[in-house]
């Protein structure tokens, strides 16, 4: 092929010269006008589609599509429900040392005596010291004083962890503590 | 042809000159700023000063790379190439000169004003009103020594560069303007004209087709004179020039909404921008293949021939740009990539290589040139090919593994619907090692520019500079007589009409504009929602201005997009209904923060305090930079009761009482936020900007509506 546009080149150049740059008049490669064609050709077929014919999936729908999913997902998993008890095994209270020293050391503090967030480790609970409590208050958070809700980023089963980890600090009485806030229990 | 008369016509090259320099210096600068701001993502205590943040550099890195480095080099090749390719010496020195010295006193501004804070943050546009103004003055004296010079030219027929050249002028004035809208409040403090969804497309609109026809058509025109020319071959196709030249002017402008995709813009302008987008793919290829195919018969120059070997590159980087884009408007590809640094590496393909490298290319062809001497060494030039090279493959691959990596971090879920990485920053510390390697990269190009500005220095030592260069070239080329030469085309006729030339190229770029912008004006309609939002108060208005003062937008997103990982992350999509009164919209365009679209409440007072003091007391690992300063400093009320009416004047509904009474309104909000610090021990002083910013964070989705 290119062995025949050498040959035509003289017949390809354009009746003069810029500055001395030349051109040749190719053909455009049938591969480039295939690709073209077939983008406007679907670019056609698509907004027919989504915006003409108004099969679009709009990203409402699209969420709303998702979250459903999503949420039947979770139901399905979802144990029954039992009255909870704090976990009291190695491996339980490890995981939720690791959980608590990621997302609740920054405000609780390294050791539970509290820092911005109230001190865990007194008997002075201000939304109820139980493990039901605990783990309630973890769920929906406390917006108002700036504890966020975790249900979003933690399973029930790493809420259960870290709470059984929280109440494993009972008494421990860490240097630095915070002053009692909230009711004796 | 009539060639008996011949006249001297002498070639302006000190401008040349005088934007080549301006070219080598500024790059440097621009690609240095880029090398720090990449350090301080992966080492938080580099941000040393207030006016040293990455949030307040980062525009000016981009700032410099794009109107400095890419600007004067632009210029440079222009006023080169168009004297040569017109027979004509440029239209008027003296707007030459005005150009030269308004462009760089334009940069100078911008390295001053953006470390300051002011800046408008609408991204690539940060510049306030009265620079905005200059660059409009300065760019329509270029525009009127381009279009001089073509109109008293020597040869009939515009070649394709100089299309190119025109579609760059027209495009840009036009988007320039129309996206530079705003009123002003001071005299360096404005808002933008638009708001919200509104906002987000004009920008986005302009943004999308600030690459297109401030870093492509200009450099499409210099390829099509620099290559032929160092290469020594004629050009491949003249018919492929035509098509893919038209389809580029015409198609570009549609694309830019697919900058917004999943956002809160109509679905329709999301769908055509997509389209349009890959639409786009042939007709950039286009100018690839007339690239490439170009040095048929010439590739065992690119063996040994560094300047060949620049501009290959080049060319090869700017065809995967351009699929690479296209692809990346596709919807499911979009929600990887988007708000990561897959496309900080997809914009420095087409920056480090395609502009880059170009640039790069025409200066070591054309410092010799004009300084009548050979290359001081091509050692030199080779060392730096590949230093551009590997630094480049160095920064983007990096920067690719880590888009990729914290894209499908975040839309990870397990088989319950949770999040599997709940933690925005488990997300960011992934990427530290790639933050490190993209740096070295960035270093290592940068270090191949400098060993070029030397290079290039002691080629202009070892010679001297042929300030007008002299040539013999046919008489005055009198367009009328020559209607009777043998048949043409059409537009082998059309490039002999310049006005004709001009109209049409306007035609076929405002067209996307209009029929794309124009609804935007309709949206306006849907300021009929049942409910919107309460307009912020004045101290919450100062906190929103002490973020955008310190670019905070440049890192975090105000964008929940419609998809379920991002809405369990973040909270509910953000709607268009609550962005009406966003003067300008804040949505970002990268998340290396959070998003903060629905942070209001989440967390209290004291955290705020705590986290702009000092970030990782509350966030450990964190890599924002610390803001201690916002506690000292104080917020300056006195244009407060000005914004109001300002934005009362662009539709935000202030009542006359708010705007009479905001100082009682700013003392008492700001009075309580300092109390409820008292009670943390927290001494806190009214009139600080800590106080406004916390306003304003804790008002961030909180949006109390109100019936219309």
């Amino acid at each position: 092929m290119s062995k025949k546009q050498d040959k035509n080149i003289d017949p390809l150049m354009m009746d003069h010269d810029y500055d001395g740059i030349q051109e040749l008049d190719n053909n455009l490669p049938t591969w480039w006008i295939g690709l073209f064609i077939i983008t406007i050709i679907y670019g056609a077929y698509f907004v027919t589609d989504h915006l003409i014919l108004g099969n679009q999936v709009s990203a409402e729908v699209y969420r709303e599509q998702e979250v459903l999913m999503a949420q039947k997902a979770k139901e399905e998993s979802k144990a029954p429900s039992v009255k909870l008890t704090a976990l009291t095994d190695a491996a339980s209270l490890a995981s939720g040392k690791a959980i608590y020293m990621k997302n609740c050391m920054a405000c609780h503090g390294l050791e539970g005596q509290g820092v911005v967030g109230p001190n865990l480790t007194d008997p002075f609970w201000i939304h109820g010291g139980s493990v039901d409590k605990i783990v309630h208050t973890i769920k929906v958070g406390v917006p108002a004083k700036g504890m966020i809700a975790w249900k979003s980023q933690l399973k029930p089963q790493k809420i259960l962890e870290v709470t059984s980890y929280i109440l494993s600090l009972q008494g421990s009485n860490p240097a630095g503590a915070k002053a009692p806030e909230g009711a004796k229990e | 042809m009539d060639t008996t008369q011949q006249v001297k016509v002498s070639y302006d090259n000190a401008i040349v000159k005088n934007f080549a320099w301006a070219t080598v210096i500024w790059g440097i600068v621009g690609m240095l700023v880029g090398v720090i701001i990449a350090l301080q993502l992966p080492l938080p205590g580099l941000n040393f000063h207030e006016y040293l943040t990455f949030g307040r550099l980062r525009p000016l890195h981009t700032n410099a790379v794009i109107f400095a480095f890419v600007g004067n080099c632009i210029f440079m090749g222009v006023y080169y190439s168009v004297q040569r390719l017109c027979k004509a010496r440029m239209f008027n020195d003296v707007l030459s000169t005005l150009h030269f010295w308004g462009w760089q006193l334009i940069i100078v501004s911008a390295a001053i004003t953006l470390p300051l804070g002011i800046t408008t943050s609408k991204e690539y546009a940060e510049l306030e009103w009265p620079i905005d103004i200059a660059i409009a003055v300065v760019w329509l004296i270029f525009g009127a020594n381009l279009i001089g010079t073509v109109w008293k030219r020597r040869e009939k027929h515009m070649y394709v560069a100089i299309w190119f050249y025109f579609a760059t002028f027209i495009a840009v004035t036009i988007l320039h303007v129309v996206n530079s809208v705003e009123i002003p409040v001071s005299f360096m403090k404005s808002y933008s004209y638009y708001a919200g969804a509104q906002d987000a497309l004009v920008q986005w609109w302009y943004g999308h087709n600030a690459v297109a026809f401030f870093l492509t058509t200009p450099y499409l025109g210099l390829m099509y004179y620099f290559l032929p020319k160092a290469a020594g071959r004629p050009v491949f196709s003249y018919r492929l020039s035509i098509i893919h030249f038209w389809s580029i002017v015409f198609l570009y402008m549609w694309a830019g909404p697919h900058h917004l995709l999943f956002t809160s813009v109509p679905e329709w302008t999301q769908t055509l921008g997509m389209v349009f987008s890959l639409m786009l793919i042939a007709p950039s290829w286009g100018g690839m293949l007339n690239g490439l195919l170009t040095l048929r018969g010439a590739w065992d120059r690119v063996r040994d021939d560094a300047i060949i070997k620049f501009m290959v590159v080049s060319i090869s980087c700017y065809g995967m740009a351009t699929l690479e884009g296209p692809l990346l408007s596709i919807r499911a590809l979009n929600k990887v990539a988007h708000f990561t640094d897959y496309i900080v590496a997809h914009v420095h393909v087409g920056a480090l290589g395609w502009n880059g490298m170009l640039t790069f290319a025409i200066l070591y062809w054309l410092i010799p040139k004009i300084y009548n001497t050979k290359l001081h060494s091509k050692k030199m030039l080779d060392l730096h090919f590949w230093m551009a090279t590997l630094g480049m493959l160095l920064y983007v691959c990096s920067m690719y593994f880590a888009g990729l990596t914290q894209g499908l971090m975040w839309l990870d879920m397990d088989s319950d619907g949770y999040l599997k990485y709940p933690n925005f920053l488990d997300t960011v510390l992934k990427l530290i090692p790639f933050y490190y390697l993209r740096a070295i990269g960035g270093l290592i190009y940068l270090l191949g520019a400098v060993l070029m500005a030397y290079n290039l220095f002691k080629t202009a030592c070892s010679g001297q500079l042929e300030v007008n260069e002299e040539v013999l070239v046919d008489a005055n080329f009198n367009l009328e007589n020559h209607e009777d030469e043998e048949e043409e085309g059409v537009h082998r006729w059309l490039e002999g009409k310049m006005g004709l030339f001009l109209v049409l190229t306007v035609v076929a770029s405002v067209a996307g504009g209009l029929l794309e912008l124009y609804p935007t004006y309709l949206i306006e309609g849907t300021k009929n929602h049942q409910v919107v939002v309460k307009p912020y108060t004045p101290l919450e208005l100062e906190g929103r201005d002490i973020y955008i003062k310190n670019g905070c937008v440049n890192c975090h997103s105000q964008m929940i997009r419609a998809i379920s990982a991002e809405t369990k992350r973040f909270g509910n999509a953000t709607t268009f209904a609550e962005d009406l009164y966003e003067h300008p919209f804040l949505w970002g365009s990268k998340r290396t923060g959070p998003d903060l679209d629905r942070i209001g409440g989440r967390y209290n007072n004291v955290w705020h305090y705590r986290h702009m003091e000092a970030p990782v007391s509350m966030s450990p690992g964190s890599i924002m930079p610390a803001y201690p300063f916002m506690i000292t400093n104080k917020v300056d009320t006195s244009t407060t009761q000005t914004k109001l009416k300002a934005l009362r004047v662009i539709g935000v509904p202030y009542t006359d009482d708010e705007i009479d009474q905001w100082k009682e309104s700013y003392e008492k909000q700001a009075l309580e936020i300092v109390e409820s610090l008292k009670a943390d021990g927290i001494d806190a002083k009214t009139d600080t900007e800590i106080i406004a910013l916390i306003a304003y964070l804790q008002k961030l989705g909180k949006h109390d509506a109100i019936k219309k």
